[in-house]
């Protein structure tokens, strides 16, 4: 069974954190999963290095340039992770722009993924209308296509992604790239609130959460945080016990 | 894949619904089904650029198909009477031919059909023109006719689709009364025929709004997807409106100083020794090249949207340079993102966009050229999508741009065909455009797509040699891949990661091609040659002596190849290159490669 079909029962808030795989070198990525799994995280976020990331801030863009220089591929960091030993307690995510997907195979890409204990794929670049290029592949492996929402995303598109969501949607909660930010925009509410209304599963907010009033802003309206660019931060400055408050603050059961 | 039509449409929420299929279907003969040519063309306004516009005819005479095909307009038309061959013959756009099939002789009446396509039905019954009975499909399996030609028509449904389409495998499902409740049209019932009928898989995603053939599409983040449909619509919108083209074209004339000439080349000619060359004078262009059709065009429709702020991306800074200039002339905020290697090589350039008004951004990362420029634009457009319109300065891009641009920039290719039977009174034999994105080579050669007997050549930049890393020859190295919201042709890596094109000329080092030139490429159409820095330069020295025309250098990669063509081809025959810049950017690069010359 998909371990994200676990996530809706749980009570607590989802802490998804995001690491860049390779950066700082490929026997890196089994550390940093142990710690994140360790320190509490429900699920973990692996992203793949691209050339081209244009959804991502320079954060996340500078640690993926790093990882291609250490030669991380696509391939490398499946095999890596189909090769780990250590019990995976928490569902793995993969997350990569479409073109490394398309030069390695799409169904190639889901058998691996399957081999390799990922329970979901996000795709920044793949959107709704055309999801059947990986959709059909994954299903066939279970593995989740998780699909993301944003503020522009109209209330019939809205509709339309919601229905067919699986495992959680990503909600984007800037308009604009990943990254950390000093606020977050007081529309964000409305908007997951809408979406928490309607979505079949549960609702994760991310791009541009790293701090505890983020949360504490938005804790009502969602079922979870994805957390990227502070964590791959703090990974690369080796400062990665300051981001345990902010997962303590988001998983710690909470009485309002 | 099997293509989809939605025959005998007569309401706009039902031509909306019919939206992804690949043809629609307008009635003009006796049927409860039938349409008015002023109807017919008011709904064909709804229909999507890359759609088929099917006129339905029986036993009509060839003016009222023709004076129908005008005024819809069509763009083939379909015949359920007892037409005569020459008649078949006679109509200038693609035709159907529907037959009737009872038994194993009907079919080899169709065999031997003059019409393009021939559709199979099952016979009719009040009228003329189907009857919405499946018939015997079996019967088709032992018929001499090609897949390619067939299309399918009779009693299909959303449920019996799919196994009509196993089973004779046609070009084309047809389907009216199938997707009917109550004998009126039903949305729901067309969108899930249109799904049934094209399955689920992967290749059958590709081919739907936005593809040509197998490339393009909307390939990016879902923050811009709204940005990217309110775009599409808008420009559906806008190209049908007389007022809009209007506006497009008096600029055009009024401020770019079209139509531009098309130069006999006289000492050319001479020292090629072979076909009549003449020359596309996009030089002449206020800003000196063609890439201002496409931003005066984009930034109409930004004023349309109701968007006042632009940004764009340049590699040579004459993209840049005409957005700027149409930014200052309609009082638009403009900021450009240039890559740090252009701009050290372009620096005229960067200094025109500034004393325009605009604002240029430098891009550090990646190679530092227009790539990493465009990503940087993308960024910027999905941080500040709702007042702010991405003017592409290529055909390159997700849907609508690769379109939207090739329609601007044809403005091209249509001058070219109407002066060149002028002066010569037919059409060339060869035409020649350089090929970064390939905007020029497309508006240059869409108006002639259908004229098999011209041949057209795109010329992209092999730099230092195809045999070394230093190179954008896209579509003679590249494979395919997504890249800035496409599906096209790409310089990557075994792992999928996008390489760094080079070329001496900074409006051809892009890595990716647009997503038409893909297609043209794959079916054959548009030939691609590629051409080294040291060949374009010597052209540059050549040409300027000849002609006393200093041209791009993105330009001299077309002249450089047509020197070679026109020693394949002989004097009674004609060439025309597409010079679609002037050098004066070029100039800090001519005195510094060709010091020296005498």
């Amino acid at each position: 069974m998909n371990r994200l079909k676990l996530l809706k029962e749980q009570d607590a808030k989802a802490f998804v954190a995001y690491i860049m795989a390779g950066d700082g070198g490929l026997e890196k990525l089994s550390e940093q999963v142990l710690y994140l799994q360790k320190a509490g995280v429900t699920a973990i976020e692996i992203g793949i290095p691209f050339s081209d990331p244009v959804a991502d801030g320079p954060t996340i863009e500078a640690a993926g340039n790093r990882a291609l220089k250490a030669g991380v591929t696509l391939d490398k960091v499946l095999k890596e992770m189909a090769s780990w030993t250590f019990e995976v307690e928490v569902p793995l995510l993969i997350m990569t722009y479409l073109n490394p997907v398309i030069s390695f195979g799409v169904e190639r890409f889901a058998k691996e993924c399957k081999k390799a204990r990922v329970s979901g794929v996000i795709i920044p670049d793949l959107p709704y209308e055309h999801r059947q290029l990986a959709h059909t592949f994954l299903k066939k492996e279970d593995v989740a296509l998780i699909q993301l929402v944003t503020l522009t995303t109209t209330d019939k598109r809205l509709e339309a992604i919601l229905q067919e969501a699986e495992g959680f949607v990503y909600a984007v909660t800037v308009t604009g790239i990943t990254g950390a930010r000093d606020q977050i925009s007081e529309d964000v509410r409305a908007f997951t609130r809408k979406v928490r209304e309607k979505s079949p599963v549960p609702v994760y907010a991310g791009f541009g959460i790293s701090k505890v009033q983020h949360v504490d802003m938005l804790r009502e309206d969602v079922d979870g945080f994805i957390v990227g660019s502070a964590i791959v931060e703090a990974f690369y400055n080796q400062t990665i016990e300051e981001i345990e408050p902010l997962i303590q603050a988001v998983t710690a059961p909470h009485s309002v | 894949m099997t293509k989809v039509k939605i025959c005998g449409l007569m309401e706009e929420q039902h031509v909306e619904a019919a939206r992804e299929a690949d043809a629609i279907g307008f009635v003009f003969a006796p049927s409860k089904r039938r349409v008015s040519i002023e109807r017919a063309s008011e709904l064909a306004k709804l229909v999507p650029v890359s759609t088929e516009k099917i006129g339905v005819f029986v036993n009509a005479s060839l003016e009222e198909i023709e004076e129908t095909v005008e005024k819809v307009p069509l763009t083939m038309v379909q015949l359920h009477g007892d037409e005569p061959d020459e008649l078949v013959r006679a109509i200038k756009v693609p035709v159907i031919q529907a037959f009737s099939i009872r038994h194993k002789e009907d079919i080899q009446r169709l065999e031997s059909s003059a019409a393009d396509f021939v559709l199979v039905d099952a016979p009719g019954t009040e009228y003329r023109g189907g009857s919405g009975h499946v018939f015997d499909w079996s019967l088709l399996e032992r018929a001499e006719i090609e897949a390619s030609r067939l299309i399918l028509a009779g009693g299909l449904n959303a449920e019996n689709v799919e196994a009509a389409v196993i089973q004779t495998a046609p070009y084309m499902v047809d389907v009216s009364s199938g997707v009917e409740t109550d004998g009126r049209k039903d949305e729901v019932k067309i969108q899930e025929f249109i799904r049934q009928a094209k399955g689920d898989s992967m290749q059958q995603t590709v081919e739907k709004t936005g593809f040509f053939g197998k490339y393009g599409g909307q390939f990016v983040p879902e923050t811009l997807m709204k940005a990217v449909k309110e775009l599409e619509d808008a420009y559906m919108e806008a190209k049908d409106d007389p007022a809009f083209k209007q506006e497009y074209h008096h600029y055009l004339s009024e401020y770019v100083g079209r139509e531009q000439p098309l130069t006999f080349a006289k000492r050319l000619t001479d020292a090629w020794g072979g076909p009549k060359v003449y020359l596309k004078r996009e030089d002449l262009n206020h800003t000196g090249a063609h890439k201002i059709n496409n931003a005066i065009g984009q930034a109409l429709l930004a004023m349309r949207m109701g968007k006042r702020k632009i940004v764009a991306e340049t590699g040579a800074g004459q993209h840049g340079v005409a957005t700027a200039t149409i930014c200052a002339l309609f009082d638009l905020e403009c900021v450009i993102f240039m890559g740090e290697e252009d701009i050290k090589r372009q620096q005229l350039n960067v200094f025109r966009m500034k004393l325009l008004g605009a604002k240029v951004e430098s891009v550090t990362k990646g190679s530092s050229t227009l790539k990493d420029a465009v990503n940087e634009a993308l960024r910027y457009w999905v941080t500040n999508v709702e007042d702010t319109h991405y003017l592409i300065g290529s055909a390159l891009g997700p849907h609508p741009f690769p379109t939207m641009v090739r329609d601007f920039q044809s403005v091209i290719g249509e001058e070219t065909k109407r002066q060149i039977v002028q002066h010569e009174g037919r059409l060339p034999d060869t035409i020649l455009a350089c090929v970064g994105g390939g905007s020029n080579a497309i508006g240059m050669f869409y108006p002639f797509l259908k004229d098999e007997s011209v041949r057209l050549i795109g010329v992209e930049a092999s730099g230092e040699g195809l045999d070394t890393e230093k190179h954008a020859a896209t579509m003679t190295k590249g494979t395919e891949g997504v890249l800035h919201g496409a599906f096209m042709k790409l310089l990557q890596t075994d792992s999928g990661q996008v390489l760094e094109a080079h070329s001496i000329s900074a409006g051809l080092d892009y890595p990716g091609i647009g997503p038409e030139h893909a297609y043209l490429a794959d079916i054959g159409r548009v030939e691609y040659e590629s051409i080294t820095d040291k060949e374009a330069l010597e052209a540059v020295v050549s040409f300027s002596r000849l002609e006393g025309i200093i041209p791009a250098l993105e330009s001299a990669h077309a002249i450089a190849q047509a020197e070679k063509t026109a020693k394949t081809m002989s004097e009674d025959e004609i060439l025309v290159i597409c010079v679609s810049g002037r050098g004066d950017k070029d100039m800090a690069t001519y005195a510094e490669r060709l010091e020296g010359l005498a």
